[in-house]
């Protein structure tokens, strides 16, 4: 996706997790896309450069469709589809 | 679909090495993954009900000196402890904590009551080396 495709998405749940390291954003993805449907999009903000990685695995893992980060302003946004 | 298995030998009883379990133990749970953690060792000394979560209790397997910084680093960066680490990955898959009988002997714990309450059982070497050989990842630390 574009950015300007992921900009303008519909996004049902947004987890901050800008205050945390590594495994917590992966830990508030992984508790919050369990309150969503299938087919809803979730964005998880961090600040942890590792987590721009570890999410689009964690996707694949789970089934889960990565869509594309966002970054800049001094963190990353990144987009997902629920299974 | 059946779930991935990890299997944790932990025998380090330090809080570097507890900690790096712990942010590991959270990877696995945000996987679903089944873990079985066998406690050997200077791991159950750890586990001690009078010890657990005291980092002045624990020492550091590596940098022994960088103790401080090393807990005030942690501190400042929100990076939970080991034991809530555990607590934490519990609470989300299904991890079972086992104590080897004979390290608890060891630290003078021999129930599963002397252990802090996220220990699961007490068992022997035969169930580590099962679990083991059931599971599709394998840590020692």
């Amino acid at each position: 996706m574009t950015q300007e495709e992921l900009i303008s998405l519909h996004v049902t749940k947004a987890v901050d997790a800008r205050g945390t390291a590594c495994p917590g954003p992966l830990l508030e993805a992984k508790k919050a896309i369990g309150t969503i449907k299938s087919g809803d999009i979730m964005e998880v903000l961090s600040a942890d450069e590792g987590t721009k990685v570890d999410i689009p695995k964690w996707c694949a893992k789970q089934g889960h469709e990565y869509l594309g980060t966002i970054e800049g302003s001094g963190y990353f946004r990144i987009f997902m589809k629920k299974h | 679909m059946e779930p991935k298995k990890m299997c944790l030998g932990l025998f380090s009883g330090s809080v570097d090495k507890l900690t790096a379990a712990g942010i590991i133990l959270g990877g696995a749970a945000a996987l679903d993954m089944k873990v079985d953690i066998y406690v050997l060792l200077q791991g159950a000394r750890a586990f001690r009900k009078d010890i657990g979560d005291n980092p002045d209790k624990l020492q550091m397997a590596e940098n022994p000196a960088l103790k401080e910084e090393f807990l005030q680093s942690l501190k400042n960066l929100k990076v939970k402890t080991w034991v809530e680490f555990f607590k934490e990955a519990k609470e989300i898959t299904d991890v079972k904590i086992h104590i080897c009988g004979l390290a608890g002997k060891i630290w003078g714990a021999e129930k599963l009551e002397d252990f802090i309450g996220i220990a699961d059982d007490i068992c022997g070497i035969s169930a580590y080396i099962t679990g083991a050989e059931e599971a599709d990842v394998n840590l020692f630390i």
